[in-house]
């Protein structure tokens, strides 16, 4: 059978939005797994209701596999799953009322479930992961440095990293280049090269906006829930 | 026909691999004894740890025991071929049969055996003389790590540090040593050769609890520090909580592999 | 004009004193130390406090920083059960034996010195304990040269010194994204930069016990790696005195560490 996984970030409490996406999928042929990649959670809304959702999936929804994101990882430094750790990150960036507004929009019953979803996935040969194995916030974008891109690859070791901190949808292929090397210590000198290794990386988008892979042909299709977009138009080799 | 030698040899000399060699190349039966050997003035015998018969049973699994095989049961065996191993520091002083120690005439005689030959390493060119060691002194330390399972990097700087002098001038080191996952290694050095010899055995442990296979380290060698090989063995074991975490996954394989119908 | 560049000196005031006299006598004025002033070695206040008396500027490394933070050091930085129970022992004789100021003056130092174009580091840009090892990934190793925005990276932790020129780079690339429908394709020309590891003076870890640390020419850029030997027996038998391990003389003595390091050098602790 074709294995095509459904990428999905920054939901972020807005059950709508998950609810265009399943009925999105209902209608896609082939689609096999459906991963989200964190930002369950924001501040703007209650995201009880997702939640709910994503653990206890109606019939007919394509069962979804989570990771946390950056707004989890904010939700439960503040609310002491992360040691010492508070939502240093979200207080510096927008203020005390953000972090106010988030604690109130995740009912504490939520709170051990985000808390047992893992850092990413790893399947096949590539890597699922809200921000990079650098960082949850790690915010890679297509104008990211491929050196920065290559080095987030090589930490994992993939061939693909599916990224979605950014929110922005775009699949960065590396095609070619190298670079030469010398070393010199108490042996002597000896000269490398090495070559850029086919790899890419993903970012899946945020909200209505999300990704389909198609793993045997390393297709990627970006597309918008509830929009009548062709699928195709977006292919990419 | 059944034959029963007497092979002698100085601790290191390559006697257990040449009764495997041979007994390997042997088409009937088999059968092995080994006798603890009588301390030298300065040169110390290591007690025997049941290391080689451990090891041998393992290559070879219908290896009889002469120790507890009858006479009679044995002489029903045909071609039975029985090697006594006997650790040996100097060379008899006179050739073949009546080169054999009174004492250890002796103790065959309780068994019931009775040597056709007697092969000493360093004296019968029918034994390979790569390793003719001539000890002046010697101290021996046995171990007994029954039950122990070590971290597996630790063994390894363990055994680099032991063999290579951290803990007293070592001339000899043999051992059989549990690992996490199961296996138990035996681990073999000589001073005069270059590198130890670490052969797995065929018998693997249940991923539950302890094992119960032998496990012992014999080291020969002078100014041996036994309270800092101890303290450092110490370190390198894993406690039950640590055996766990690496038996429980290998556990959850088992079951995988044998389906549930 | 030359300058010296310093690492690893593990509490071995013998080795230390011994650098420092081959760099005066060579009329090196600037000397730069990239930390791990103590641990495992018989003499943590000796060397802190020689390096505080010479003003030589220094940023913390790895043992630095959990003599201050307390042990803290993933577990994963010790590649077997044994070096992590030596290195634990190690750490807690080290610091009930610093004085309060010497712990003090190790908690001051920063994680990183930059001079210009020259960056200074104890692991790598990212955490004290990454390892830089001479054969790492060279993309990898440009990045971090790269992302911490110097030219030259000086750097330690490994104990085996060595100097990386890493050149001739570029990295071609295919985009495509929501908003386009053709591929773009580009091509990044890399910078050249270079990694100076400046080895270990009171560890080493290079096939023989004598210390080792770097002299970089900021003119040229030349780098000599320089070799230093010194009164191992003396270190050894202060190891003994202490009541540290007899094991570490013996390893040090034969121009091992005194525990080991960690294999795997792309490892990042993210704690």
């Amino acid at each position: 059978m074709i294995e095509r996984w459904a990428l999905v970030s920054g939901l972020r409490g807005n059950l709508k939005t998950y609810d265009l996406i399943q009925r999105d999928l209902k209608k896609t042929r082939g689609v096999t797994s459906l991963f989200v990649l964190g930002d369950l959670v924001g501040p703007e809304r209650n995201c009880d209701a997702l939640l709910d959702r994503l653990k206890n999936p109606h019939r007919g929804d394509l069962k979804p596999d989570c990771i946390y994101g950056w707004w989890e990882e904010q939700l439960l430094a503040e609310r002491g799953f992360r040691g010492e750790r508070k939502a240093d990150a979200l207080r510096l960036s927008q203020g005390e009322d953000a972090v106010n507004a988030l604690l109130n929009t995740v009912n504490p019953s939520n709170l051990n479930w985000l808390a047992s979803l893992q850092f990413g996935f790893i399947e096949l040969d590539c890597a699922l992961i809200h921000g990079s194995s650098s960082d949850v916030g790690d915010n890679l974008t297509s104008e990211t440095s491929p050196l920065i891109l290559l080095d987030r690859l090589t930490r994992l070791n993939v061939n693909r990293l599916f990224t979605a901190r950014s929110t922005k949808q775009f699949h960065l292929e590396l095609t070619g280049g190298g670079i030469n090397s010398q070393v010199k210590d108490l042996n002597g000198k000896r000269e490398q090269q090495q070559e850029v290794p086919k790899r890419s990386v993903i970012g899946i988008g945020a909200g209505l906006n999300y990704t389909l892979y198609d793993v045997g042909s390393d297709k990627t299709h970006f597309l918008t829930a509830g929009s009548k977009t062709n699928p195709k138009r977006n292919g990419f080799a | 026909m059944s034959q029963t030698w007497l092979i002698s040899g100085s601790p290191g000399c390559g006697k257990t691999s040449w009764i495997l060699k041979t007994m390997l190349s042997h088409p009937g039966a088999c059968g092995y004894l080994r006798l603890d050997g009588h301390s030298d003035i300065g040169l110390e015998q290591a007690s025997n740890s049941g290391i080689d018969q451990a090891f041998l049973k393992d290559q070879i699994p219908q290896l009889l025991d002469l120790s507890e095989t009858q006479h009679a049961s044995r002489s029903q065996q045909g071609d039975l071929l029985a090697l006594i191993e006997l650790p040996q520091f100097h060379s008899p002083q006179h050739a073949d049969l009546a080169g054999i120690d009174p004492r250890i005439k002796n103790q065959l005689e309780a068994l019931q055996l009775q040597p056709d030959r007697h092969l000493h390493f360093g004296r019968d060119h029918e034994l390979p003389s790569k390793d003719k060691l001539e000890f002046q002194k010697l101290e021996s330390l046995n171990l007994s790590l029954n039950r122990s399972v070590w971290d597996p990097p630790s063994l390894n700087t363990f055994w680099f540090e032991l063999v290579n002098g951290a803990y007293g001038d070592v001339y000899r080191a043999k051992a059989l040593m549990n690992l996490p996952d199961g296996r138990s290694m035996f681990f073999n050095w000589i001073v005069s050769q270059e590198s130890s010899q670490f052969l797995p055995l065929q018998e693997i442990s249940d991923p539950n609890g302890r094992p119960a296979s032998l496990s012992e380290l014999v080291v020969q060698g002078k100014h041996l520090d036994c309270l800092r090989i101890q303290s450092t063995i110490d370190l390198c074991l894993l406690n039950d909580a640590v055996l766990e975490m690496h038996q429980m996954p290998l556990r959850d394989q088992q079951k995988e592999a044998i389906p549930s119908s | 004009m030359n300058h010296a560049i310093i690492s690893c000196l593990h509490a071995n005031l013998p080795a230390v004193e011994a650098v420092l006299n081959d760099i005066d006598r060579q009329g090196i004025n600037t000397i730069t130390c990239l930390g791990d002033l103590v641990g495992y070695g018989p003499q943590p206040n000796e060397v802190v406090e020689l390096i505080r008396k010479r003003g030589i500027a220094t940023c913390q490394g790895c043992w630095d920083e959990d003599i201050i933070d307390g042990l803290n050091a993933c577990e994963c930085s010790y590649p077997s059960q044994l070096a992590e129970r030596r290195g634990h022992l190690a750490h807690q004789w080290t610091d009930d034996q610093l004085t309060d100021e010497n712990k003090s003056f190790l908690a001051s130092l920063p994680t990183s010195l930059r001079r210009d174009r020259l960056l200074f580091v104890h692991g790598s840009p990212n955490s004290q304990h990454e390892y830089l090892l001479p054969d790492m990934d060279a993309f990898a190793a440009l990045e971090r040269v790269e992302t911490a925005g110097a030219d030259i990276l000086f750097c330690g932790h490994t104990h085996q010194p060595y100097v990386r020129e890493l050149r001739d780079g570029s990295i071609r690339v295919r985009l495509q994204n929501a908003d386009h429908d053709c591929d773009q394709g580009e091509e990044l020309t890399l910078p050249m930069r270079k990694i100076v590891n400046a080895g270990s003076v009171g560890e080493p870890r290079h096939g023989s016990t004598n210390a080792t640390y770097v002299i970089h020419n900021d003119a040229t850029d030349e780098v000599e790696i320089k070799e230093v030997a010194y009164d191992v027996a003396r270190t050894c038998q202060a190891i003994v005195e202490a009541g540290l391990p007899k094991v570490f003389a013996w390893r040090l003595s034969h121009g091992f560490e005194f525990a080991e390091q960690a294999e795997d050098a792309s490892h990042v602790c993210e704690r």
